[in-house]
């Protein structure tokens, strides 16, 4: 069976996922202040790489660049529920982009797979 | 054969290998992250040669166009000479054509270049002063049409570079620069994309070459323009503006003076704002301090416009760059 990213449709499904995903993250009263004061165009890209680790698609990402990229926001009090927060708005994203039910679960299980990691545990 | 050249240095590219390997091999400090062409960490500018298509996408046209490529997903079959994204390249020498005044503290330098430097309106140059003090200007000519180099420079009182400017250049003087830089240029756009120009102070000066751009090439959607100054005096193309629309119709122009409470009143960015409805396939130009930037750019992008179809330059305070 094709991988979850090329079900999804590969990069193309990512490029149109990403720029929806950031905005919809950028106004989440329970997670916008992580993202004061970032570059946005560094940010988009690495909602891009989320993404396309999220979706099971070709990334090098490891649990190490995972820890470096969230350090400091964890200093800034990122826990569960903000993880939580990210978990959701990507399912929502993807429902908004008419994506099928079970792949938006598979999605957010691959996304939740790398949680321990985000938040140095 | 030598493949590779950065900043002027051969370094040896096995078959098959990618840049960032190269560098790193080399022990260059090169950034990078994912190695899979995603995260856009490694991003590199080719000064001469053409990066492979696959080492260029997901980059905006613009981008493309200028020579940018990801050096982890880069495997060249041609030389290429690059320079990491954010450096100007070598210097080369200008002489000072003019030097005037636009405004209180607003001056216009026109440099002569030869051989003609090679650069797109709306990217901006280093300025070398003698003692090697170096400051970023954005680029108000058009190549096509200036036999010149234009740029528009705010003095800052008690400022390295302003005073070497107000004092020591004159016509005749020769001087050093560098570049071009930065990717808030024309290309990419579509001939009937609305466009919405916004900048402060000497933020106008590479909208005026973008905007100078556009309509040499026939731009035909609606453009408009918004430019903010602190006193009126800042308007410092005012009346040539004002002109401009009237010869195209498709051309508006928004001036916003901070400290005036007349029509032309009021901030410059709440005015972009209110006036754009940030249809996705607007293409913005944002230019300007970087608190008017972040701040539309965010805005803009919350109110449904597209970070791909942004282009900007953001003026660094002095000291930093700009
Ligand atoms: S290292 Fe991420 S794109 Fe090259």
């Amino acid at each position: 069976m094709a991988s979850l990213y090329e079900r999804l449709g590969g990069e193309k499904a990512v490029d149109a996922a990403v720029e929806l995903f950031y905005r919809t993250v950028l106004a989440d009263g329970r997670i916008a202040r992580f993202f004061e004061g970032v570059n946005m165009e560094d940010q988009l890209a690495k909602q891009k790489s989320f993404l396309t680790m999220a979706f099971g698609g070709p990334n090098k990402y490891t649990g190490k660049d995972m820890r470096k990229a969230h350090e400091r926001l964890v200093a800034k009090g990122l826990n569960d529920s903000h993880v939580d927060a990210v978990i959701e708005d990507l399912s929502r994203t993807l429902r908004q982009l008419g994506v099928g039910e079970k792949e938006v679960q598979e999605v957010a299980a691959l996304a939740n797979s790398v949680r321990g990691d985000v938040l140095n545990h | 054969m030598t493949l590779l050249t950065y900043r002027e240095a051969a370094i040896e590219i096995e078959p098959g290998e990618d840049v960032l390997s190269a560098l790193l091999r080399a022990e260059i400090d090169a950034p990078h992250s994912c190695r899979s062409g995603v995260c856009q960490s490694c991003l590199h500018r080719a000064v001469e040669g053409n990066p492979p298509a696959a080492a260029q996408q997901g980059l905006s046209n613009a981008q493309k166009a200028l020579g940018y490529f990801l050096a982890c997903v880069c495997v060249p079959d041609t030389p290429l000479t690059i320079v990491p994204a954010q450096e100007a390249g070598t210097r080369s020498e200008a002489v000072v054509h003019s030097i005037d005044r636009l405004s209180g503290d607003v001056v216009r330098l026109r440099l002569e270049h030869d051989p003609v430097f090679a650069y797109r309106p709306g990217q901006f140059l280093e300025l070398i002063a003698d003692d090697g003090l170096g400051r970023h200007y954005s680029l108000a000519s058009l190549p096509e049409e200036d036999p010149f180099v234009e740029l528009h420079i705010r003095l800052h009182p008690g400022g390295r570079m302003s005073r070497f400017i107000a004092e020591e250049l004159a016509p005749g003087r020769r001087l050093h620069i560098a570049g071009p830089l930065g990717t808030c240029i024309y290309e990419g756009v579509d001939p009937d994309q609305p466009m919405a120009l916004i900048g402060s102070g000497t933020g106008l000066a590479p909208l005026i070459g973008v905007l100078r751009d556009a309509l040499r090439r026939g731009h035909r959607g609606p453009i408009r323009l918004y430019h903010g100054a602190r006193e009126r005096d800042g308007l410092y193309l005012h009346d040539h503006l004002w002109a401009l629309t009237k010869r195209h119709t498709n051309l508006h122009y928004v001036p916003r003076v901070l400290s005036d409470s007349g029509p032309h009143g009021g901030d410059v960015a709440a005015a972009a704002l209110e006036h754009e409805n940030a249809l996705p396939h607007t293409a913005f130009f944002l230019c300007g301090g970087e608190k008017l930037v972040g701040r539309l750019k965010r805005d803009l992008f919350l109110k449904g416009a597209s970070l791909k179809q942004m282009r900007t330059d953001t003026f660094l305070p002095a000291g930093s760059g700009r």
